[in-house]
């Protein structure tokens, strides 16, 4: 089997470009930059690690994410190092032939499991079927063989969308199913090309998981808030933001915060690694971010144009603030006719008898 | 007859308590929704400005609760931590009288100089908000970096609720807070009108007057 620069060669591409792109991928990582030539060497030995990539309740805009990555030329080998023994998206086989595929691939273990999309509980988990099998069912055989896991996307990180309220399938996430295979989450709608790639590129230099925080997110990647590395932080510790899509504020590039933008609720490296190729990212192009890696995205993160989420309830929709309005008028309005009423019962009843008061009032301690 | 309620610290406290509340108040409603925008001036630091007010506000506000906390365990009996937490049955007995007065049932006021039981479990409740507003406040402010020391001991917060809910709580609470100051402050005068014992004027001086049934309760 030809080495990946005897590949890399025969496709035209210079050892240079592939040493730039290694170079590339250590800052992403956030390692020192010393560490290129063992990241480059580790790669251009690797011996094909098995990948099976299983979509469940998804709508494979991971798959879609992945196949962009930023650079064609080299990551495209890189992707060819892995032996993507599974994925539905792009397998040339079908039906039982694909099947045989994963099953054979399942035999030999070691392999990493990749997930995209939830997993439906609910009626015994019918709502995702492959195969004659439940989401749940293939997640359970898949993971006993696997070496890792990585959920792509926010679907098999957390359950996503389809388990937005009210959660018609039951969907979760896959860690709320797999406790015994060291997993990493990448979550985002979809996940960042770049950021799968690094999390792969780490485990073939290394043979481990990068380091994660507590929702098992790599810290390379989500380690920092959007709003403490967004492009236009400056305009809102000073104060300057939007009002309208369109307003010159909007068109000056100012702080999308009062149009809704989650960016601080949101860990993730959009603004320093940007989208399609570091072509641009949302907050780039204007619109607010609107937390898609986070947990619970939708639910929480909604409503998408507004900071706070409503109040609802009896049938009643409103913002926290006309609910906090409200609520102290209608206090202060009570206490006022309290007062007028006490005032009332002063002049109608007579000076008080005999109260019970005085059989409470030796009471007042001990 | 007049005697010494509210000592020294309990008072200094309550103001301390009241102006932060008021800082807090102003710099976090601009915080959730800044109406004041920049007009573009360079040098502007609006947004900026009031989150450092918020958060100094924050600390000072954070250290007068813990006093009182540890001031419930020292002080005078008034301010001692049994008037908050009904554990006595008397006490618990005398929710129902305070209740009874408040609901027209009876004309005399709820009995003792210091906070009638049912007042005191207002405060209770007051302190769970006043604790909760303290952690999602430390919490959010941990979110700017979660290297740090604030983040490792509240960061996990976020591990069971999403930011953004915590940040509606954190709101939330804050309206509460306003009103109970409504509440606060029609109880305390309703209950100066009815005694004419200088409730209000209790709590800058300390001293109350107190009726003669309740002088067997003074020192
Ligand atoms: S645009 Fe969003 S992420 Fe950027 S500074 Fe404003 S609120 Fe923060």
């Amino acid at each position: 089997m030809a080495t990946l620069l005897e590949r890399l060669e025969a496709n035209g591409i210079s050892r240079r470009s592939f040493l730039t792109y290694c170079a590339s991928l250590t800052t992403m990582l956030a390692l020192p930059a010393s560490l290129t030539p063992q990241i480059a060497n580790a790669l251009s030995k690797v011996d094909k690690p098995s990948i099976i990539w299983r979509e469940f309740q998804d709508c494979a805009g991971n798959t879609e994410s992945f196949l962009r990555s930023r650079n064609p030329g080299v990551a495209d080998l890189i992707l060819d190092l892995l032996s993507v023994d599974y994925h539905e998206t792009i397998m040339a086989a079908a039906g039982r032939q694909a099947e045989a595929a994963s099953d054979a691939a399942a035999k030999k273990g070691g392999y990493i499991l990749v997930v995209e999309g939830s997993v439906p509980l609910k009626d015994d988990g019918v709502y995702c079927t492959i195969a004659g099998k439940t989401a749940k069912q293939h997640l359970e055989e898949l993971s006993k063989g696997a070496a890792a896991i990585v959920n792509v996307g926010t679907c098999s990180s957390y359950g996503g969308i389809p388990a937005a309220n009210p959660n018609p399938t039951g969907a979760v996430g896959v860690p709320s199913l797999v406790s015994n295979v060291p997993i990493v989450n990448l979550p985002g709608c979809p996940a960042n090309a770049d950021n799968i790639t690094a999390t792969f590129v780490h485990y073939l230099t290394f043979g481990s998981l990068p380091a994660r925080d507590q929702l098992g997110r790599p810290l390379f990647a989500y380690g920092e808030r959007i709003h403490d590395s967004c492009e236009r932080r400056a305009h809102f510790d000073a104060g300057q933001f939007a009002l309208a899509f369109g307003d010159e504020g909007h068109r000056k590039g100012w702080c999308l915060y009062k149009l809704g933008c989650k960016g601080p609720n949101t860990f993730n490296n959009c603004p320093a690694i940007r989208w399609n190729g570091g072509t641009s990212w949302p907050v780039g192009a204007g619109h607010g971010c609107v937390g898609c890696s986070e947990p619970e995205f939708w639910d929480a993160m909604g409503p998408l144009y507004q900071h706070l989420p409503n109040v609802s309830g009896f049938g009643v929709e409103a913002t926290a603030d006309q609910f906090g309005v409200a609520l102290v008028g209608a206090t202060a309005l009570a206490f006022a006719a309290h007062g007028v009423a006490k005032y009332a019962q002063h002049r109608i009843t007579a000076e008080p008898a005999a109260q019970p008061v005085a059989a409470g009032q030796p009471t007042e301690e001990d | 007859m007049t005697i010494l309620v509210w000592e020294r610290p309990v008072r200094l406290i309550h103001w301390t308590i009241f102006i932060a509340v008021i800082v807090l108040a102003v710099t976090g409603f601009y915080i959730g929704n800044p109406i004041l925008v920049s007009g573009g001036a360079p040098t502007d630091f609006l947004m900026g400005t009031y989150r450092a007010i918020h958060v100094a506000a924050a600390w000072v506000f954070g250290v007068a609760v813990v006093a009182r906390l540890i001031w419930a365990f020292i002080g005078n009996r008034y301010s001692r931590w049994d008037q908050f937490v009904p554990v006595s049955r008397a006490r618990r007995a005398d929710i129902k009288t305070s209740f009874k007065y408040y609901l027209f049932m009876q004309r005399e006021t709820p009995p003792g100089p210091g906070h009638n039981p049912l007042a005191g479990l207002t405060y209770l409740v007051l302190y769970a908000m006043f604790a909760v507003q303290i952690w999602t406040g430390l919490a959010l402010a941990s979110l700017a970096d979660p290297g740090s020391f604030l983040w490792s001991v509240s960061g996990w917060t976020f591990s069971l609720v999403p930011i953004p809910t915590i940040r509606f709580v954190h709101h939330l609470i804050l309206w509460l807070t306003l009103g109970f100051i409504v509440h606060h402050v029609y109880s305390a005068t309703l209950i100066d009108v009815e005694e004419r014992s200088g409730v209000l004027s209790s709590i800058v001086t300390g001293w109350k007057r107190i009726r003669p049934g309740q002088a067997g309760q003074a020192e």
